[in-house]
């Protein structure tokens, strides 16, 4: 069976490094490359996409703006066709949106999946701050309100919360379980109970990684996730061991069915330097994007376009091979 | 008998777990640490230092090591002659390493070497598992269609059957795996039969520890 994603493709033109390159996205991508390379301007075109698309459209004469930046985003079944630009003030600011064709009823339904999409690049240290408990109602782009999600989640939709925790659990066995005290002015505090002995670990004494996990795991088990989801660094602060662990709870996302879900897929574009994590998709080397830069302009490749990509996979491990530079995705050297 | 693992992932040593144990007859005392390689070509980079580890560091007298074929030759009895070596075999790789890696170690901790136990999974370890519930999956079938360029099944399809799902989660796959060796633990000949690389496993852990004389 096919698994749609919400967009079907994206084309750059002098956006940033992008001067010309476009790339089609799959329901699950992993985007690789050296730093500064396009991974993250990737990300902003969709956050771009996602803030205009919440606006009334313009006119439509008005939007082919000369030497301006351009982005076109194509999407996928069931709304193949349907195909929105973005013209650009400068590198920060788009201002402009087309939809083709024109008043598509689509375009509705699109907005609407749009109006859910998320980007997260977690900040553990924002993540450890007691947070609001009025504030959980979606997961902040830095995680900053993770106890008020977990604590919202422990009182309205207990059974993701469980859920979560037994994975959490699975995941750090030295843990059996999440605390989330709330003050009197409705301050909730996260911990993690570490045996019934001794009292629970506050979030203020628990490691970066333990943030980075719970992250990864409220976007696994959102009960209502987005349509699309984009996440900066997925390896930072864990275990190359437990990477595994972090691609399948991705997977749960992008591909429900096949880990007994029965909620709709969700699209996902994740970044790492790790290649470790690479090593893990030598069974879908379909789901990797290479940034390529080359001076000041960069493109996009898909692992799986490589006509030697047979030869590539018999010769070793995709985190070697990335690592040698012969996948591309390195730094420059001088 | 103190036994470790060199595999790929907790889902192989669960299996070469319970495929051991259905040999010896017993639980063996396994060494805490798992010892984890990514893949072919990293479990030779490793092994040559975990097998300096074992000997040096810990009491284990035995090490179980496997791979899978993948698309290289597969092991046959010629290659067993004295002195022979395939330079693209698994088997014959994997056996090099520790001849080479043990053979200038002084004894250590009351055992001359670390016993070698090598095997080899064609093309992939799932196809153990699906030893026995797929009669067209066995060793002499994958060999004859290497010979005639038609492979009668792919490693992803052989995962399917297994997973049922092209993306299994790692608990699921450790389901599925130990379901399946559980199944072989209490009868491990038709496995023996069906596939040498396993054979040429149990043929080592046969073999006495290499005491001091
Ligand atoms: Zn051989």
């Amino acid at each position: 069976m096919h698994v749609f994603g919400v967009i079907a493709s994206v084309a750059f033109r002098n956006f940033k490094a992008l001067r010309n390159t476009s790339l089609r996205l799959s329901p699950f991508n992993l985007v690789i490359g050296a730093n500064g390379s396009g991974k993250t301007s990737l990300i902003q075109a969709l956050q771009q996409l996602r803030a205009l698309a919440k606006l009334p459209l313009g006119d439509p004469a008005a939007v082919t703006r000369v030497g301006g930046s351009e982005i076109t985003f194509v999407f996928d079944a069931p709304h193949l066709g349907v195909t929105a630009r973005l013209g650009c003030v400068d590198d920060v600011v788009c201002d402009l949106l087309r939809v083709d064709p024109v008043n598509a009823a689509e375009w509705e339904e699109v907005k609407v999946e749009l109006a859910t999409m998320r980007s997260y690049v977690f900040d553990h240290a924002a993540m450890a701050v007691p947070a609001s408990r009025d504030s959980g109602q979606r997961l902040a782009g830095d995680g900053s309100n993770l106890a008020a999600v977990l604590a919202r989640w422990q009182r309205e939709t207990p059974a993701a919360f469980d859920r979560l925790q037994a994975e959490l659990t699975r995941w750090l066995p030295e843990f059996t379980g999440i605390v989330l005290p709330e003050d009197a002015g409705g301050v909730v505090r996260l911990g993690l109970k570490i045996g019934d002995a001794e009292g629970p670990v506050m979030a203020d004494n628990l490691s970066q990684g333990v943030f980075y996990v719970l992250g990864i795991l409220v976007l696994s088990f959102d009960p209502a996730p987005p349509a699309v989801v984009c996440i900066e660094e997925i390896d930072r602060g864990i275990h190359p061991r437990m990477l595994r662990e972090v691609r399948d709870a991705l997977y749960r996302l992008s591909y429900p069915a096949a880990m007994g879900e029965t909620r709709a897929p969700v699209q996902v574009i994740a970044t790492t330097h790790s290649p470790y994590l690479l090593d893990l998709f030598r069974e879908h080397p379909e789901e990797i994007v290479i940034t390529q830069k080359h001076g000041h302009e960069a493109h996009f490749e898909r692992l799986a376009d490589r006509a030697d990509l047979a030869e590539l996979l018999r010769d070793g491990s995709l985190g070697d091979m990335w690592f040698s530079g012969i996948l591309g995705g390195v730094p420059e050297e001088s | 008998m103190k036994i470790a693992f060199l595999s790929e992932s907790p889902a192989d040593e669960a299996v070469l777990r319970i495929l051991v144990e259905g040999a010896l007859k017993e639980k063996p005392t396994v060494a805490s640490a798992g010892y984890r390689a990514r893949g072919w070509p990293n479990v030779l980079q490793v092994l040559p230092a975990v097998i300096r580890h074992l000997h040096f560091n810990t009491d284990v007298d035995t090490l179980v090591v496997t791979g899978d074929s993948d698309d290289s030759p597969v092991h046959t009895t010629a290659h067993d002659a004295p002195q022979y070596y395939h330079p693209h075999c698994r088997m014959c790789q994997l056996r090099a390493v520790f001849r080479q890696t043990g053979k200038r170690f002084p004894a250590a901790h009351g055992r001359l070497r670390v016993r070698r136990v090598v095997g080899v999974a064609v093309p992939a370890l799932e196809a153990w598992l699906l030893c026995g519930v797929e009669d067209s999956v066995n060793e002499a079938a994958w060999t004859e269609g290497q010979a005639r360029g038609i492979l009668p099944y792919t490693r992803a399809e052989l995962k399917l059957r297994v997973y049922r799902t092209e993306r299994p989660s790692l608990p699921h796959e450790i389901a599925c795996a130990v379901r399946e060796a559980e199944r072989h633990r209490r009868d491990l000949r038709r496995l023996e039969y069906d596939f040498p690389g396993f054979a040429a496993l149990l043929r080592d852990l046969r073999e006495p520890i290499p005491e001091i004389s």
